[in-house]
């Protein structure tokens, strides 16, 4: 059975990732891919990590991401891309997140 | 130090200098006790927001339609949603300090400092009380009673007092439960669990007794408390700085710049300013709904920041995006604007600030600074002069333009008044600073046109 691929989003109150990641979800079912995408504020993000396979953060808290790295283990941790994510590209960080969770 | 797309050229002297701003104030906003001071806030915050409903029903829906005994009578519902989160304020807020201060240590007990928070801020209090027991209105009379938990020091009045206490306590308690002489082995044979149990109950009965120490000292020597003592020694002082006009407007510059550059505002505003002025909104509330009259030093609150400084998020940004649809010829820029307009209308504006961008965009930092610090200023001499009405209600800072002047000053329609000029000033404002970015980008490369799946602009 293939593992479903979990990818964990982050920034400062969960808000406007909530917005990307609900393009990112479209993006998910329009590509038929088996992964789950989910947003939260920082803090409860951590609660979330396991089982997670990257936690991108939103660029408004790019200075968590020492702490992020410490607190996250073995999963990866990225932050997103400034322009990509005021676009709300949600194609291009799928690509980002799938090209690192293969 | 970040990938841009902006054609604005900062002077090498200048990046560093931005650089340096933001590395610092990520420090400060990473600091573990002030983050978790922000976390306690933000879970706490449901509870001032039914806080607000419960004040505006009250004290202005009911009156509508109700007078005499029966308007009286409905108040009681809104009394006593008042009771159960104004006034218990500062004991919840204590134990979400000591639970959130744990968990960001990544202590194995969080919600074992808050149980100690709550149990070090009640030892802390007062034994004896003056509760006032007639509302004769010939003159109010005290009595000093005894067994008896008073509303000034559990509720918004007190929050100060919890706030210290909450995150003393936790790093008393988490400190003393390091201590390996103090950790017990009871040996084989014997369930870990019960050791455990053993692990935790020595630490907790020695951080609370030197709570018990400290008061008792406190009370018979000097006949005084830790919590009047806070208040007169550290919570007058820092508000009288950080909730002055001045002090409001420094904060909230950096803060914003800081936007600018990428980082969020909070980091700086979330842990110098929130705090202080939600601890004076909710006071407010809690006079409004005793029917007192508001102080002027609470006249600067959090309200004025969200309700009339933060229109379309942080910077005002929902101005440039009335502008971008007016009066823009950049395709792009009105790209992103249906991207981001129906999350502005919701306050939500980090589509603007990444998206269209505002980051390291010079011609649109300089606005996007300034504007807030404008509406903040003119808005608390508006209250100052009477021309609008003091806010005495907290709402929801992802409550639209509008209709949260209207809520925050419980009904008041010149304030709903106001947020009209600043739509109006905002967007005069922004218009030429939006003219030269367009200049400036026209030179640089186009963005890539994938924004076909923006979604459907709302009405607006």
């Amino acid at each position: 059975m293939v593992h479903l691929k979990k990818i964990l989003l982050a920034c400062n109150a969960g808000m406007s990732t909530s917005l990307l990641v609900q393009k990112m979800q479209a993006e998910v079912k329009a590509q038929g891919l088996d992964v789950e995408v989910a947003a939260y504020p920082l803090n409860q993000a951590l609660d979330h990590i396991e089982g997670a396979d990257i936690l991108m953060l939103g660029p408004q808290i790019k200075y968590a991401k020492d702490d992020a790295v410490a607190a996250a283990g073995d999963v990866p941790v990225t932050v997103i891309d400034m322009a990509d994510y005021g676009r709300m590209n949600a194609k291009k960080v799928l690509a980002d997140a799938m090209a690192i969770i293969g | 130090m970040a990938d841009t797309t902006t054609g604005a050229e900062e002077p090498k002297k200048g990046q560093a200098f931005l650089d340096k701003f933001a590395e610092v104030s990520a420090k400060i906003g990473n600091q573990v006790h002030l983050r978790s001071l922000r976390d306690a806030f933000a879970t706490i915050c449901p509870l001032y927001i039914l806080a607000g409903v419960a004040v505006l029903i009250n004290n202005v829906v009911f009156p509508l339609f109700l007078s005499g005994d029966a308007l009286t009578a409905a108040k009681t519902w809104g009394s006593s949603l008042t009771q159960g989160t104004l006034n218990i304020a500062a004991l919840v807020l204590c134990a979400l300090i000591g639970y959130c201060l744990g968990k960001n240590k990544r202590f194995d007990n969080a919600i074992g400092c808050a149980v100690m928070s709550i149990s070090a801020l009640v030892i802390m209090m007062p034994q004896t009380v003056d509760a006032v027991v007639s509302t004769d209105p010939d003159g109010k009379q005290t009595a000093n009673v005894i067994n008896c938990l008073i509303s000034t020091n559990t509720g918004t009045n007190g929050l100060f007092g919890g706030i210290l206490i909450g995150l003393l306590a936790t790093t008393i308690f988490i400190k003393i439960s390091s201590v390996k002489q103090l950790r017990v082995n009871l040996g084989e044979g014997v369930p870990p669990a019960v050791s455990d149990s053993f692990n935790t109950l020595i630490p907790m009965i020695l951080s609370l007794s030197i709570f018990g120490v400290v008061a008792a000292c406190l009370q018979v020597f000097l006949g005084t408390n830790l919590i009047d003592l806070i208040k007169v020694w550290i919570q007058t002082p820092l508000m009288g700085l950080n909730t002055s006009l001045a002090g409001v407007l420094i904060i909230y510059t950096l803060a914003n710049l800081l936007f600018c550059l990428g980082i969020h505002q909070s980091t700086i505003s979330g842990v110098l300013a929130e705090p202080l002025l939600t601890i004076l909104i909710t006071d407010n509330m809690a006079t409004f709904a005793a029917g007192g009259t508001i102080p002027v030093d609470h006249y600067m609150n959090m309200q004025i920041i969200n309700t009339f400084a933060l229109i379309g998020g942080s910077g005002c940004t929902l101005m440039l995006l009335l502008d971008t649809f007016l009066f823009s010829k950049s395709k792009t820029s009105k790209t992103v604007g249906k991207l981001a307009i129906a999350p502005g209308i919701f306050n939500i504006n980090e589509p603007v600030i990444y998206g269209y961008p505002i980051v390291f965009n010079l011609p649109l930092m300089v606005p996007f600074v300034l504007l807030p610090d404008l509406f903040i200023a003119a808005t608390y001499g508006l209250t100052c002069a009477g021309l609008i009405a003091p806010c005495v209600v907290m709402v929801p800072w992802t409550t639209p333009v509008f209709i949260s002047g209207f809520l925050a000053t419980a009904g008041d329609f010149r304030a709903v008044i106001w947020q009209v000029l600043e739509v109006a000033i905002g967007m005069a404002v922004y218009l030429p600073f939006m003219k030269v970015s367009e200049k400036v980008a026209a030179k640089e490369a186009t963005f890539d046109e994938k924004s076909e799946d923006a979604p459907a602009i709302d009405a607006a």
